[in-house]
């Protein structure tokens, strides 16, 4: 979907800035970061649709960076993308609650692929919960401040 | 030149063979020789206590035997002297001086004393002045006188004297019981001459075994009796006499101290005094004779030592051969095994360094990847004016494509190697499975002249295993076996399959008429990277991550070579995998 919010999180910072620039091209906003902490705090300053995720960096390495991601309750789907494409890795990521994983190096056509899947995925997500909490709105509307607390 | 071999055979391994040689050879004589000394040491313990105690028991049965004859010939004989002078005793002094004078009373009571046997060879009456009185026997003594003779002297000091042996007027070895009677103031002697020849049998024929001999001595050591060898009577003996003593003393002569001058046996004696006259009874038998049973017994110990010695021997070689037969086993065994997890032990430590490689290069291609869309990007923005560069950049992107496409499939052999590829364990028919592979790949085959011959057999159970992890190694060995005919205008793969109960799985033989693998080569082809193949075509990962993925599947691969005449790999695969494979499998299922 033009105009999605990625953030690349990868501790390669050529491979990042590429990346970014070539999904730039293809319409996307892309922010990018090296590290796992750079990515959470991005995570809590702004919105995205879709995290790419490298899964071996120094420091906070993929693994933990999705737990922290997913310790914030976002409406965000995270693709893994890894150089060492071990399936124990990436399938203990999709326990976690990735979207799903490729393998580097991958073509940019691929990488698009699934970041519309995964934006899909998301924005499904947050229809449906956004149509939850219109429903119960509408059964009972002075609960409207508990559904939309940031408003209230 | 004869260039077969298996992989568990080293070439090089002949000084190798020589030590393992010379160490069982060593061990063998080690063991031989603790096995015989702990067998035979108690053997011979006990050997010879009881040949030391039965020895003793015998020599001391012997001795004490020997001990009851002379006891024995002792009592004969001083009974004999006893009864006799009882006898004279008797008559002299029943009788007076002169009745017995009367040649007539002295024939009667001669004759009465010689009724039973001839005992005595002559009787006579002498008085105090030695004069002969009356005389019965043989020999014409009437007239001698004996006031000089020693035995006169003797018998007028006491009643009763027995005369040693001596030649006396007859000039005839004999010997005198003479006893004297004091009447009416003067004293008068009866003597007897003992019969010589009935004295002497009563020793001399006694026999002891084949070499006893029994024999009197006067205090003076002169026999009294002929000896039944060396010696004859009124002879000296050869050896000194002893000073008289009581009792009985038994002794083993040597040779050099029995009879310095003698070549005789060792010899066992036992001698004795005789209370009157002081003669000793010696009674003489070899000692080999009189420990004749106690020698048997030796000999038939000593025998039975050495069988049992040489049985030890034979049992200890027999059961020494069959053990070190069973340690070269277990050695060759844990050997294999050794080699077995050495090459797994390198396989897994290669298998880690891949996986950082091949994560390390998919980075920079990655890299290599965006920068190469970047400038198809820009190239798509901003159309290239000269249509050579244009051709050129496309021909470079391409190439470029090409490139890290290969490198990634390098990196994907090199991950799949690590093992952590995903592994699906299904059933799995071998046979069909042959069959689709050969379909697979019969057309690339058909374009290098070679045909396939296919044996399945039908009895073949269906497997547990993972269909996608054999598909590779069967594929990697066909690849291989076509790649092996590049020289050869045509050849032929034989496919055969069968039933390996005994291991409880399958065995599949991939037989090739290629052109055979060097034996230098044929140890190193399951090492990573070993390629004999041109630069760019092979990249020596194949046959690693067949033999990684035989042993993770419990199977195993085997490969005999020929060169110039064929190679057959022989793949090993169990009815069902390792239960640590399928829990893992489980494990990933679950996930």
């Amino acid at each position: 979907m033009i105009g999605s919010k990625i953030l690349l999180v990868d501790d390669e910072v050529v491979f990042t800035k590429n990346m970014a620039k070539l999904l730039t091209n293809r319409g996307y906003i892309v922010t990018e970061v090296n590290s796992g902490d750079s990515a959470i705090r991005a995570l809590e300053e702004k919105d995205f649709d879709v995290v790419v995720l490298d899964l071996k960096m120094p420091g906070m390495d993929g693994i933990t960076t999705l737990k922290e991601i997913k310790k914030l309750g976002l409406f965000t789907e995270t693709l893994i993308l890894t150089g060492h494409g071990s399936i124990d890795t990436a399938l203990e990521a999709i326990k976690l609650g990735a979207y799903d994983y490729l393998t580097k190096p991958c073509e940019i056509d691929e990488l698009v692929a699934k970041i519309e899947s995964a934006w899909q995925k998301k924005d499904g997500e947050v229809k449906k919960d956004m149509h939850e909490k219109i429903q119960k709105v509408v059964e009972s509307p002075h609960d409207v401040f508990d559904l939309f607390p940031q408003k209230k | 030149m004869e260039s077969q071999k298996t992989i568990n055979k080293d070439s090089n391994e002949t000084s190798l063979a020589e030590r393992q040689k010379k160490y069982y050879s060593h061990l063998f004589r080690k063991f031989v020789l603790l096995t015989v000394l702990c067998s035979l040491v108690p053997l011979l313990l006990v050997g010879w206590g009881i040949s030391v105690y039965y020895t003793g028991f015998a020599k001391d049965r012997m001795m004490n035997s020997l001990r009851t004859e002379v006891e024995h010939h002792k009592r004969i004989i001083e009974l004999f002297l006893a009864e006799h002078s009882s006898k004279l005793h008797l008559i002299a002094h029943s009788h007076s001086k002169g009745y017995l004078t009367q040649i007539a009373n002295l024939n009667d009571i001669f004759e009465m004393i010689n009724r039973d046997y001839w005992a005595i060879t002559d009787l006579g009456i002498i008085d105090a002045d030695g004069r002969h009185l009356a005389y019965i026997g043989p020999y014409d003594l009437m007239s001698k006188n004996y006031s000089q003779a020693f035995w006169f002297k003797e018998v007028m000091e006491k009643d009763l004297y027995i005369s040693d042996m001596f030649m006396g007027f007859r000039k005839d070895p004999h010997f005198v019981i003479a006893v004297s009677r004091l009447e009416n103031g003067s004293k008068w002697i009866l003597r007897a001459t003992i019969n010589t020849e009935v004295f002497r049998s009563l020793v001399e024929n006694v026999r002891i075994g084949k070499t006893g001999e029994v024999y009197l001595l006067n205090r003076q050591g002169i026999f009294q009796t002929t000896p039944r060898f060396q010696g004859n009577i009124m002879q000296a003996a050869s050896y000194p006499i002893e000073a008289i003593y009581k009792g009985m003393r038994v002794k083993i002569l040597k040779k050099k101290n029995g009879f310095p001058n003698e070549r005789r046996p060792r010899q066992i004696t036992c001698e004795t005094w005789l209370e009157n006259p002081k003669w000793l009874l010696v009674v003489k038998q070899n000692y080999s004779e009189a420990f004749n049973d106690v020698n048997h017994a030796n000999y038939a110990t000593l025998i039975f030592l050495h069988l049992s010695a040489l049985t030890i021997l034979l049992v200890a070689i027999l059961s020494t051969r069959h053990m070190i037969s069973a340690i070269k086993k277990r050695d060759h065994e844990s050997d294999q095994l050794g080699k077995q997890l050495m090459q797994a032990g390198k396989l897994a430590a290669i298998g880690q360094l891949s996986a950082g490689v091949a994560h390390e290069i998919n980075n920079p291609l990655a890299i290599v990847l965006t920068e190469r869309q970047l400038l198809l990007d820009a190239a798509a923005r901003h159309p290239i004016q000269c249509s050579e560069f244009e051709k050129q950049f496309k021909d470079s992107m391409n190439q470029i494509d090409v490139q890290v496409q290969r490198c990634k499939r390098i990196t994907q052999n090199l991950l799949r190697f690590s093992r952590r590829t995903e592994s699906v364990l299904e059933t799995v028919d071998i046979n069909q499975f042959i069959k689709e592979i050969i379909e697979l790949m019969e057309r690339e085959a058909r374009a290098s002249g070679i045909k396939f011959f296919v044996e399945l057999d039908q009895a073949l159970p269906a497997l547990i295993s993972d269909p996608s992890q054999l598909q590779q190694v069967f594929l990697n060995i066909i690849t291989n076996a076509i790649d092996a005919h590049d020289a050869k205008p045509y050849g032929s793969i034989r496919i055969k399959t069968q039933v390996d109960q005994a291991h409880d799985g399958v065995t599949i033989t991939f037989e090739d008429s290629g052109s055979g693998i060097a034996p230098e080569n044929l140890v190193k082809i399951f090492d990573p990277f070993f390629t004999t193949k041109s630069v760019g075509k092979g990249t020596g990962l194949g046959l690693s991550i067949c033999y990684s993925i035989m042993k993770q599947l419990g199977g195993n691969i085997s490969v005999r070579s020929e060169l110039d005449t064929g190679t057959e790999f022989v793949l090993f695969i169990p009815n069902r995998p390792p239960m640590e494979l399928e829990k893992d499998m489980a494990m990933h299922e679950a996930s």
